[in-house]
């Protein structure tokens, strides 16, 4: 249901832009809360988690410190989402940054890890509600009744998060919401995101998937698509698919050998990786794509991709960088001793020496540093 | 040897295997008590279900003479939580420990004396590990398995054979073993898990902060684990227990064939058979003994 994820990133996004008195009384909810903590990308959650019994602000040099080099630019995804919404509270101080919770987050988060959230409403007991549909009926029905509306109210929304911690196919009585809940559920049964009933004496409410999976995380297992490759243990590749975009990646590193209605036969060889390399793929990106696209059959195998198979790759890629070129000069003639050897102390003080031969007084310096010498040697003349 | 390969994480759902120390001798002498480690790893147990609605937590009891599953997130009756996430885990997790609890003691009625007073890790690693393969065969779309043991008795060196296997067993399924040691000494079996399948060690220093350190470095999935400064291993202790009396030592006698580790001179392999040569004088044995270090 690609519709659900699309309004489902739009639906943070809408969060995000609410002012902030509106955000501050959504975080009385212990609910959304804990909806706006899944929502966030997988390092913000972290940070959000550690800061959550710390009182004081912790200063951005500190929260740096966390995460490695290589993370630098998800953490400042993760923190930039969590000002955006305004989960974080930036405090300038003269010399530096701090950040600290949102006070009323913070107090409910606490209050949802250690006690739990308890729903406003209970299911319905079964005798009452007489025939309940299926599962499959009521993903009928949302997929039937699904259309796009704008949606502006925090009530509406703060509903909706609320609605998402309910068990799907479940029956809820329509007489524990409020008025403006009661007004919203009608819009939300034509949207296909509840479906009303009606008993002889009580009118009920059944959520839907569609609304039980708002709060899911963005990366949630339906997105995992299915792999369709396998490469076996003798360089052979399989791929059991009909698209021709497959079939175009496959051909940039792997010679394809046959092409049926559902299977791409092939096989990886040096020549077809080499020219992968010219093109500017590395080892890794290959790898990772045959890795991540594994067929489910080879997907459960550890590892996924066979052992002789990725070191062959990157063997082949490094067979590509045996030499290593570095711009530099080439000086000789010196006039005597004590200027090569004054020249030469130079250019190791500023790390610029590459080789030198004291016999024959020549010596390669890096191009970095060309300038330098020369200055230093004019000097000396 | 190196640690282990890390697999790629797409996402950061997790599913977390908890072996939970109950040893009541370790207990009994622990400043800190049973219940405020209940408390504050239950707390931990909720967060990491609120991180993400796929993540799944599975706690198993690791006893004196027993192990058994004491929860399981992803069971039917843990599923619906009208009443509230919290309360139902506590309930239903509370009645299954106390039940545990009233069984493994009454394995303990007749026992020898002189055993360390350690709790049976290899019984409750090997479940894990069962537990985890069943989910790797149910199909490939599963969350990303690890253990964390939380432990705080000292190592049994009469487990050593079998917790080594079950390491083993985890490394090759890139299962990552986290440690929480909150015992007085340190835990060589703990430390060797970690290292070689590529998990967090670590021993906090205040136990009354627990569930921060919890929450700090072992709630964290193991997408995020390649981004983040989590704490290193440092000095790990390779130390082995030898084969024919289990105690640990660092210097004996290597059977050639199936690498089984003696502290004395013995006649016969005890494992594979194979018949050794004769003694050596005390000279030439003092250079022949090998030591058993680590790969690098």
């Amino acid at each position: 249901m690609p519709q659900v994820k699309i309004i489902a990133k739009n639906f943070m996004d809408m969060v995000a832009s609410l002012p902030a008195i509106k955000l501050d009384m959504l975080y009385r909810n212990q609910f959304i809360c804990e909806a706006i903590l899944r929502s966030l990308p997988p390092l913000a959650k972290k940070y959000v988690l550690q800061m959550l019994y710390i009182d004081v602000p912790i200063t951005s040099k500190s929260l740096q410190e966390w995460v490695i080099a290589d993370g630098s630019s998800k953490h400042k995804v993760a923190i930039d989402r969590l000002i955006q919404l305004r989960v974080l509270e930036v405090i300038d101080r003269k010399k530096e940054t701090a950040y600290k919770l949102n006070s009323t987050f913070q107090t409910n988060l606490r209050k949802h890890l250690i006690n739990g959230g308890i729903l406003p409403r209970e299911p319905m007991p079964s005798n009452v509600t007489a025939r309940l549909p299926t599962l499959e009926e009521l993903d009928a029905y949302a997929h039937g009744q699904w259309e796009e509306q704008g949606v502006d109210q925090a009530d509406l929304i703060a509903f909706l998060l609320e609605l998402s911690f309910h068990t799907t196919g479940e029956a809820y009585s329509l007489n524990t919401l409020t008025d403006d809940q009661r007004a919203m559920i009608k819009d939300l049964a034509d949207l296909g995101l509840v479906k009303l009933q009606q008993g002889r004496k009580e009118s009920w409410f059944i959520p839907t998937k569609l609304a039980t999976n708002l709060s899911v995380s963005l990366t949630d297992s339906s997105l995992r698509k299915q792999g369709f490759v396998v490469v076996e243990t003798n360089f052979r590749l399989y791929a059991y698919s009909s698209s021709k975009l497959h079939c175009e990646i496959l051909r940039l590193f792997s010679r394809v050998e046959y092409q049926l209605p559902n299977l791409i036969v092939g096989a990886i060889t040096k020549e077809s990786l080499y020219n992968a390399f010219e093109n500017g793929i590395t080892a890794e990106q290959i790898i990772t794509f045959l890795q991540q696209n594994a067929h489910p059959r080879v997907a459960e195998k550890t590892p996924a991709v066979p052992e002789n198979v990725t070191d062959q790759i990157r063997l082949w890629e490094t067979d590509l960088n045996r030499v290593e070129m570095t711009p530099a000069h080439c000086y000789d003639e010196f006039p005597s001793r004590d200027v090569f050897e004054a020249a030469s102390d130079f250019a190791r003080v500023h790390c610029g020496l590459l080789w030198e031969d004291p016999k024959k007084m020549r010596m390669v310096v890096k191009a970095e540093i060309h300038m330098l010498m020369r200055e230093h040697l004019r000097g000396n003349k | 040897m190196a640690p282990a390969p890390s697999k790629l994480y797409a996402d950061d759902v997790s599913l977390v295997v908890v072996l939970l120390d109950t040893n009541p001798f370790f207990w009994s002498s622990s400043s800190l008590s049973f219940s405020q480690f209940l408390s504050h790893v239950l707390a931990f147990f909720n967060a990491i279900l609120t991180l993400n609605q796929l993540n799944q937590v599975v706690v198993i009891a690791t006893g004196y003479n027993s192990c058994d599953y004491i929860f399981d997130s992803s069971s039917d009756l843990n599923r619906s939580f009208e009443n509230g996430r919290m309360p139902v885990m506590c309930s239903s997790l509370l009645q299954k420990l106390e039940e545990f609890l009233i069984k493994d003691e009454q394995f303990s009625k007749e026992e020898p004396d002189g055993r360390i007073k350690s709790s049976l890790l290899s019984g409750s690693l090997s479940m894990a590990l069962c537990y985890i393969q069943r989910v790797f065969r149910s199909g490939a779309l599963h969350p990303h398995p690890r253990i964390l043991c939380l432990q705080g008795s000292p190592d049994g060196p009469e487990q050593y054979v079998a917790i080594m296997n079950a390491i083993f067993s985890a490394q090759h399924s890139l299962v990552p073993i986290d440690s929480c040691y909150i015992g007085a000494q340190n835990s060589a079996f703990l430390q060797q898990a970690s290292y070689i399948t590529g998990g967090v060690h670590h021993k906090p220093q205040n136990l009354d902060g627990l569930f921060q350190y919890l929450m700090t470095i072992f709630a964290t999935d193991l997408h995020s684990r390649s981004f983040l400064n989590l704490p290193k291993p440092v000095g790990v202790d390779f130390r082995a227990s030898c084969f024919c009396h289990k105690d640990t030592i660092d210097m004996g006698y290597i059977c050639s064939v199936c690498l089984s580790i003696f502290c004395k001179h013995h006649k016969k392999c005890s494992t594979c058979g194979s018949v050794f040569g004769q003694a050596q004088s005390e000279v030439a044995s003092a250079s022949d003994k090998k030591r058993k270090t680590p790969e690098t």
